[in-house]
């Protein structure tokens, strides 16, 4: 009978495909499984009798794991690395406990390991990804983050701590919109990523801890979990200082190239003169009203002359314009005189019901040169011949 | 601020009157008045409101001076506005006040100058 | 220079008015304003300053400076008067109000880069125009 029951846990414990085996108080192996063999590439007979220690990449380590259980009675999910003969390395997980005589007096320890090798390695390699993916997130020069729907920030890049002047621990968990000069901007911005999955190009400026200014434009989008549930946002900004100090860089050129190519003369006392060319954008013509007005008054002139025949086309607005810079003038107690109508700009004027009918105008300058004189009460005479 | 900010120079019968450079409101109610009644004072037929220190025209400045204008008008008057600034000009127009009605002349000289041919001719056809 | 240069000043009398102008002229040409641009700013200080006055009685004036990529000024006017019953018609340039003035609104806004308007009927009003210096 007690042969039966012998027998019948012997072929439970050998079908077992996880290695079984029971040591004893003085850590020696008292028996094993046919899985054990398989695992460790040796023998029963090789086996019983050894060091259980003795398989394992870290002896100590297995000895303290059998001891535990000799102490405490069992252990759960123990890992160790066991080692085949041929040099193979198995992760496993031993789940263990004493087992005892009829009279319950502590035979030796019972432990089972079950392999995880393959989930080891899946999660090893996990690991090498994401650690792959941090130096990525690392490696970048451009500040990334990550935001939470409630809009606090849950991770940053070097790149992020550098920009704003402070440290990872001091960004994570404070509020995004926090380091921008306009954070409500700021808020509009993620808000933006949550409705819509993503945003591109949006600009702000960042404010550093010594209260530098920086220009960004952030790219952004929502990021899920694997069940598709977005989880928070993922921010890279852009630092486009250089891009917009280039920028000013050819504004001011601009300038001066307006300023050389609209320049206001003086062509008589009492009378200046400047040719437009070019299309005249709302703040070209801002500029040219100042300078002429400028140069009115410096000048003591009453008449201007303003010739248009360098200017293309002309939309509302810069007639708008046109008409104030017109008004101002005569404000000033001058007035101007506006020459080089060209058919396209007379219609397009009347089209657009721009009334210029207080305004001289002639067709050329030369012509517009007689009024002004005429204004000026003066005559040009010719000499007469004295041979 | 006192009234001793606007000076009123008589040149035959042409007001000179100097606005001051940053006039509060009272001054310039006050000037509106201290014109009106020295053109009656000194028969004056014209008036030059010298505005060259002025810093600031804003609406009510505006509306004070064209009332002027019309005012003087009405009395027989005719007020030529001059030495507006550069900056001046640029904010009124943009502000869109109408000052448009009102003549203008860019300096004492030429506002002299402009009354007297005005004038002239006025005493011509009566 | 990022640093926070500001003042306020109360509104409640006619004096105010230029006292205003003379504050943001100053604050204006601080910062580099041009000539033109420094006129600017202090007639739409003048005409926002001139309706606190008129239609509230009394009021706030605000200033400070504006940093960032770019540098400005911000005037901000606040009153607890009667409020604008219609914004966008107070926008309309010609409009006037009974008093046979014009709010001034619309014109301000052209001589500013920017400009707010909050306004509640029997709460007031606050208005936020800014400037940027050229870039």
């Amino acid at each position: 009978m007690a042969t039966q029951t012998a027998d019948y846990t012997r072929s439970l414990i050998e079908a077992s495909l996880d290695p079984l085996v029971t040591i004893a108080p003085d850590g020696k192996i008292t028996d094993v499984n046919a899985a054990t063999e398989s695992i460790t590439g040796c023998s029963r007979t090789e086996l019983i009798g050894t060091d259980f220690s003795n398989y394992f990449t870290d002896p100590e380590k297995a000895r303290n794991g059998y001891q535990e259980v000799f102490r405490e009675g069992q252990v759960r999910d123990y890992p160790l690395e066991l080692r085949h003969r041929d040099g193979r390395v198995a992760s496993v997980l031993y789940n263990a406990s004493v087992y005892r005589d009829e009279k319950g007096a502590v035979v030796g320890v019972f432990a089972a390991a079950r392999d995880i090798t393959g989930r080891k390695q899946a999660e090893d390699a996990l690991q090498r990804a994401t650690a792959y993916t941090r130096s990525l997130i690392e490696a970048s020069l451009d500040p990334l983050v990550t935001i939470a729907p409630n809009g606090k920030i849950t991770d940053v890049n070097a790149a992020t701590e550098s920009i704003t002047g402070r440290s990872r621990q001091e960004l994570i968990g404070t509020d995004f919109c926090g380091y921008f000069t306009f954070p409500e901007k700021a808020r509009e911005g993620y808000q933006q990523v949550f409705r819509e999955g993503l945003v591109r190009d949006y600009p702000l400026e960042l404010r550093q801890r010594d209260g530098r200014v920086t220009s960004v434009l952030y790219n952004a989008s929502v990021y899920r979990d694997e069940e598709g549930e977005v989880v928070g946002v993922f921010a890279a900004a852009r630092d486009i200082t250089e891009r917009k100090l280039a920028e000013e860089r050819i504004r001011q050129q601009s300038r001066e190239i307006l300023e050389l190519s609209t320049p206001v003369m003086q062509v008589w006392e009492g009378v200046v003169a400047v040719p437009l060319i070019g299309c005249l954008d709302s703040q070209r013509t801002q500029q040219f009203m100042e300078r002429l007005l400028d140069r009115i008054v410096e000048t003591n002139s009453p008449v201007a002359l303003v010739d248009i025949m360098g200017v293309p086309t002309i939309d509302t607005q810069t007639a708008q314009h046109l008409i104030e810079t017109i008004t101002a003038v005569r404000l000033l107690g001058a007035q101007v005189v506006l020459t080089g109508v060209r058919p396209a700009i007379a219609q397009t004027l009347v089209h657009l019901g721009i009334d210029l009918s207080g305004i001289t105008t002639r067709s050329s300058m030369a012509a517009g040169l007689l009024v002004a004189l005429d204004l000026l009460k003066l005559q040009v005479v010719k000499k007469s011949d004295t041979r | 601020m006192a009234n001793g900010n606007i000076s009123v120079i008589k040149i035959k019968d042409i007001l000179l009157v100097t606005v001051p450079s940053d006039p509060d409101d009272m001054t310039v109610s006050q000037l509106q008045e201290q014109v009106l009644y020295a053109m009656e004072r000194h028969s004056a037929r014209g008036l030059i409101l010298d505005i060259s220190t002025v810093e600031t025209i804003d609406s009510f400045f505006a509306r004070t001076v064209s009332e002027t204008v019309k005012m003087v008008a009405l009395m027989g008057g005719l007020t030529v506005l001059t030495g507006m600034r550069a900056c001046v000009a640029v904010t009124t127009t943009q502000l869109g006040l109408s000052l448009d009605k009102t003549l203008t002349a860019l300096d004492v000289d030429r506002a002299m100058e402009m009354l007297a041919t005005a004038l002239d001719n006025t005493e011509g056809r009566t | 220079m990022n640093s926070h240069h500001g003042g306020e000043m109360v509104i409640d009398n006619e004096n105010d008015i230029v006292m205003a102008r003379k504050s943001v002229r100053e604050a204006a040409v601080a910062l580099g304003f041009g000539v033109t641009d420094v006129t600017r700013i202090v007639t739409a200080a003048s005409e926002l300053t001139r309706n606190i006055y008129v239609y509230a009685g009394s009021g706030v004036m605000r200033w400070h400076t504006l940093n960032g990529n770019a540098t400005g000024l911000e005037l901000v006017f606040e009153d607890h008067g009667p409020g604008i019953a219609d914004l966008s018609l107070a926008m309309q340039p010609g409009y006037t109000t009974g008093k046979g003035l014009g709010m001034g609104l619309p014109g301000s806004k052209r001589l500013m880069d920017e400009m707010d308007v909050h306004s509640e009927i029997g709460q007031g009003t606050t208005i936020r125009i800014r400037k940027w210096l050229p870039r």
